[in-house]
C-alpha cells in the first residue's frame, strides 16, 4: 500500500472513530468534517493513555472508547437535554437547541452558498498549505520520538513500559502526550505500513484539519454578522432561549426582514483563506516533517476562537471541547496552554450563566461549565499524571528556581522578539477596534476579545515560564526551539487581526435603520416585542 | 426598553458619530487586508521553500540513511531478540533509537540482551550507510562473543547526512 492510500486510510479510520460524538455535539455542519479525524486522534491519544495504565492492547482500547463515544453519543441525541426524549416537559418535536440553531443557521440561499463555497475554499488553501508533503522530509525530533513511538504502542504492554521507563533509551521526551504517536500507530496497524513517513503524513493531514477548523470559525463570524444584519438572527442570543421558545420554528426561521448581505459572508471566506497561508508560513517547515508543535498550536488558537470568541452555544463548545482536547494531548506546551484555555471558557460561561440568570442562577447552570472544565483537565491530565507513576524517563520535573532569572529572561525576551512581530499589528488594532467597533462585534455575536488576548498572554507565559525556570542551557534551547514554540501566541494574534477584519468590514456595511434592545442588541424590527428581553451574549 | 438606532449609523448608543465608525472600519479593514495578503504571499513563499532543490536532496538523503540503518539492523536482530543499544557515542545512540527504536525490542535490565547493537562509522567500501554500518554483538552459548556487520543496504557517500531542522 502506498503512503498516501495508508494515510487517507489511517485517517478515514479516525474520521469514524470520532464522527458520532462530533455530529451529536456539533451538528451536520462544514467543520464537522475535518473536526471528526481529530476526535478519533483524541481517542487515539485516550487509547494509548489506557493501554499504558491497565494493559491490554492498543487497538482494543481503541475500538472500545470510539463503540463508548458513539454510544455515549447516541444516548445523549437520545436522551439528553437538548432533544426530544429528554426535555423536561416532556414533549417531542423540535428542541430547544434544535431551535436555537435553525434561529442562528436559517436555510438561507446566501448563507448556505457562501459557506459551501467557504468550506471549499478553505479546505483547497489547507491542502495546498500541506504541498510541502511532496518533500519527503522526516524532522529531527519526528524521527526521534514523534514518528517513533507509534511502534512502541503496537508491542506487548510489557515492552509498552520498558520503552518509556529504560534509561538505556536515553531520549527524555519520551514522556510527552501521545496523540500523535497514537494517531500514526493507528494508520500503521491499519494498514500494516510502518514508517516513519507514513507518521509525518498521518501528522501533516491532521494539521491541515486543525487548520481548517480554526479558519472556519473566522468565516463563522462573517456568516454571523451576515445573519445579523439581514434580521434572521431573528431575536435571540443565548440568553433569550425562552423567547425563542415561545415563538414557533417556522416564525423565527422566517422572521427575515432585509437580504442577506454579501460583504461579510465574503470578509469571513477571504480572511479565513487568508489566515490558512499565514498560518502555514508560520508553522512550515513543522507543519509537514512530523513535528507537533503545529498541531497544538493550530488546536489551541481554533479552540480560543471556539471556545473564547464564538457564541456560548452548544455546537461552538463543542468544537472546542475538542480541540482543548487535541492540544492538552499533543505536547507539554500545549497541556499547559489547554489547561489555561479550559479555564478561561469556563470563567467566561460562569459569567455568561450569572449574566442571563444573576447569581440565583440555578445550580445545575452554574456547576455544568465546571464540570465540564474539570471532566477535560481529568482527560489530559491522565497521561502526564500516569507518566509520574510510571516513572517513565523524563517525566520528573524539571521545574526550579535558576540564580540567573534575570539574565535567563532577557535572552527569552530577545529569543522571542523577532517572532512576535505581529503584536505590533495586533495591539494597534485590537485598541481601535476595541474602542469604536465593539458595538459591531456585539452584534455579530462575537465575544471580547480580551478573552483571546488572556489564552495568548496564558500561552506565552507558559512557555516564556518554562525556559525561564528551565535547567537548561538557555542559549541552545532557545535557538533550537523558539520559532516552534512561538507558533501559538504568533497564530492566535494573527487571528484576533483577522477577526477585527471581518467585524470592520461588517461595519462598512451595516444597516442605518434597526432596533435596539436596552442592551444594544440589535434585532429585527419585526420581532422586537418578543425579543425586549434579549442581552448580549459574550 | 426599546430605541431606534439613528440613522446615521452611530454606534455604542450614539456617543460616536456614525462617520468615526465608518472611518475606522475602513482603516482597520484596509491595514489588516494588506497585512494580511503581505503575510499569506510571505507564507506561500515559505511552503515553496519546502520543495527547493537543496531540500528535496537532503531529505531524500536522510530517508536513505536511516532506511539503510534500519534494514542493517533487522538483518542483525532476530524477531523476539532483546536488544540494547551501546551508549559509548551518544549521537550513535540516538542515529540507532531514530532508525530501529520503533521495533526494536529493548532489553531490561541492559545486562540481559541477547544482542548490543553499535554503530561503526568512517567506514570505506560497499555496504555502508554513508560511511557507517551497523554492527550486533551476542554471546554464543559457549561465552564466545560474535560481532556481525549489518548487511542489505548500502548509502553511497562518507558522513551522516545533513541535519533536519531542529
Amino acid at each position: 500500500m502506498s503512503t498516501t492510500a495508508a494515510a487517507f486510510t489511517g485517517l478515514v479510520v479516525l474520521g469514524l472513530a470520532g464522527a458520532l460524538p462530533v455530529v451529536v455535539g456539533v451538528g451536520l455542519r462544514w467543520v464537522t468534517l475535518p473536526l471528526a479525524p481529530l476526535a478519533g486522534a483524541v481517542l487515539a491519544s485516550l487509547a494509548a493513555t489506557a493501554y499504558v495504565a491497565l494493559g491490554l492492547s492498543f487497538m482494543t482500547w481503541f475500538v472500545a472508547l470510539a463503540v463508548l463515544g458513539a454510544v455515549a453519543a447516541g444516548a445523549w441525541w437520545l436522551w439528553g437535554p437538548t432533544l426530544g426524549l429528554g426535555r423536561t416537559d416532556g414533549k417531542l418535536g423540535v428542541s430547544e437547541g434544535d431551535l436555537e440553531e435553525t434561529v442562528r443557521h436559517p436555510r438561507d440561499h446566501r448563507v448556505a452558498l457562501a459557506g459551501a463555497v467557504g468550506a471549499l475554499i478553505v479546505g483547497v488553501t489547507c491542502v495546498a498549505s500541506l504541498r510541502g508533503i511532496r518533500t519527503p522530509t522526516v524532522g529531527f525530533d519526528a524521527r526521534a520520538l514523534w514518528v517513533m513511538r507509534p511502534g512502541w504502542f503496537l508491542q506487548s504492554h510489557q515492552q509498552l513500559l520498558v520503552d518509556l521507563k529504560v534509561r538505556g533509551l536515553v531520549l527524555t521526551q519520551s514522556a510527552y502526550p501521545p496523540l500523535v504517536s497514537a494517531a500514526s500507530a493507528i494508520a500503521w496497524k491499519v494498514t500494516g505500513v510502518h514508517t516513519a513517513r507514513l507518521g509525518v503524513v498521518v501528522t501533516a493531514a491532521l494539521n491541515g484539519c486543525a487548520l481548517a477548523v480554526a479558519a472556519f470559525a473566522v468565516a463563522d463570524v462573517g456568516r454571523r454578522a451576515a445573519i445579523g444584519l439581514s434580521g434572521r438572527r431573528a431575536a435571540i442570543g443565548l440568553s433569550g432561549r425562552r423567547a425563542a421558545i415561545g415563538l414557533s420554528g417556522r416564525r423565527a426561521a422566517h422572521a427575515a426582514s432585509a437580504p442577506t448581505p454579501w460583504t461579510p459572508l465574503v470578509a469571513g471566506v477571504v480572511v479565513a483563506a487568508l489566515l490558512v497561508l499565514v498560518a502555514a508560513g508560520v508553522t512550515e517547515p513543522f507543519l509537514t516533517n512530523g513535528y507537533a508543535d503545529p498541531i497544538w498550536s493550530l488546536a489551541a488558537v481554533g479552540a480560543v476562537a471556539w471556545g473564547l470568541q464564538s457564541p456560548r452555544e452548544r455546537s461552538a463548545q463543542s468544537i472546542a471541547v475538542v480541540l482543548v482536547l487535541v492540544a492538552g494531548g499533543a505536547k507539554d506546551e500545549g497541556f499547559v496552554t489547554a489547561v489555561a484555555i479550559i479555564a478561561l471558557i469556563a470563567v467566561r460561561s460562569l459569567a455568561g450563566v450569572v449574566a442571563d440568570h444573576g447569581w440565583r442562577a440555578p445550580l445545575s447552570r452554574l456547576a455544568a461549565p465546571v464540570g465540564l472544565a474539570g471532566l477535560e483537565l481529568v482527560i489530559i491530565g491522565w497521561w502526564p499524571e500516569l507518566m509520574q507513576v510510571i516513572g517513565a524517563r523524563g517525566a520528573s520535573s524539571t521545574f526550579t528556581i535558576q540564580s540567573d532569572l534575570t539574565s535567563r529572561t532577557t535572552a527569552v525576551v530577545h529569543g522571542m522578539s523577532p517572532y512576535l512581530h505581529v503584536l505590533v499589528l495586533a495591539v494597534p488594532v485590537a485598541i481601535a477596534g476595541g474602542v469604536v467597533l465593539s458595538g459591531v462585534r456585539r452584534r455579530t455575536d462575537t465575544g471580547n476579545d480580551l478573552w483571546a488576548w488572556a489564552a495568548l498572554a496564558c500561552g506565552l507565559v507558559a512557555v516564556a515560564g518554562a525556559l525561564i525556570t528551565g535547567q537548561g542551557a538557555i542559549g541552545p534551547w532557545i535557538l533550537s526551539t523558539v520559532h516552534r514554540i512561538t507558533e501559538f501566541p504568533t497564530l492566535a494574534a494573527w487571528w484576533i487581526v483577522g477577526t477585527w477584519g471581518v467585524v470592520a468590514a461588517t461595519a462598512l456595511v451595516e444597516g442605518n435603520h434597526r432596533v435596539e434592545s436596552t442592551s444594544g442588541e440589535a434585532t429585527p424590527v419585526g420581532d422586537a416585542p418578543a425579543v425586549a428581553q434579549a442581552k448580549v451574549s459574550a | 426598553m426599546l430605541r431606534v438606532a439613528p440613522p446615521d449609523g452611530s454606534d455604542r448608543r450614539g456617543r460616536l458619530p456614525g462617520l468615526a465608525v465608518t472611518v475606522v472600519a475602513a482603516v482597520v479593514a484596509a491595514v489588516v487586508g494588506v497585512a494580511l495578503v503581505g503575510q499569506a504571499s510571505r507564507g506561500s513563499a515559505v511552503v515553496d521553500r519546502q520543495s527547493a532543490t537543496s531540500t528535496v536532496r537532503n531529505a531524500s538523503l536522510d530517508n536513505a540513511f536511516y532506511r539503510c540503518i534500519d534494514i542493517q539492523a533487522h538483518s542483525l536482530v532476530r524477531p523476539g531478540q532483546r536488544v540494547t543499544l551501546s551508549t559509548s557515542n551518544l549521537a550513535d545512540v540516538i542515529t540507532l533509537i531514530k532508525g530501529t527504536g520503533s521495533w526494536v525490542t529493548v532489553a531490561d535490565p541492559a545486562r540481559s540482551a541477547d544482542v548490543v547493537l553499535t554503530l561503526r562509522n568512517g567506514q570505506t567500501g560497499p555496504g555502508t550507510c554513508s560511511g557507517t554500518v551497523v554492527v550486533a554483538t551476542s554471546k554464543t552459548p559457549d561465552g564466545r562473543s560474535v560481532v556481525r556487520i549489518g548487511t542489505g543496504a548500502e548509502v553511497p557517500g562518507q558522513g551522516p547526512p545533513p541535519a533536519p531542522p531542529l
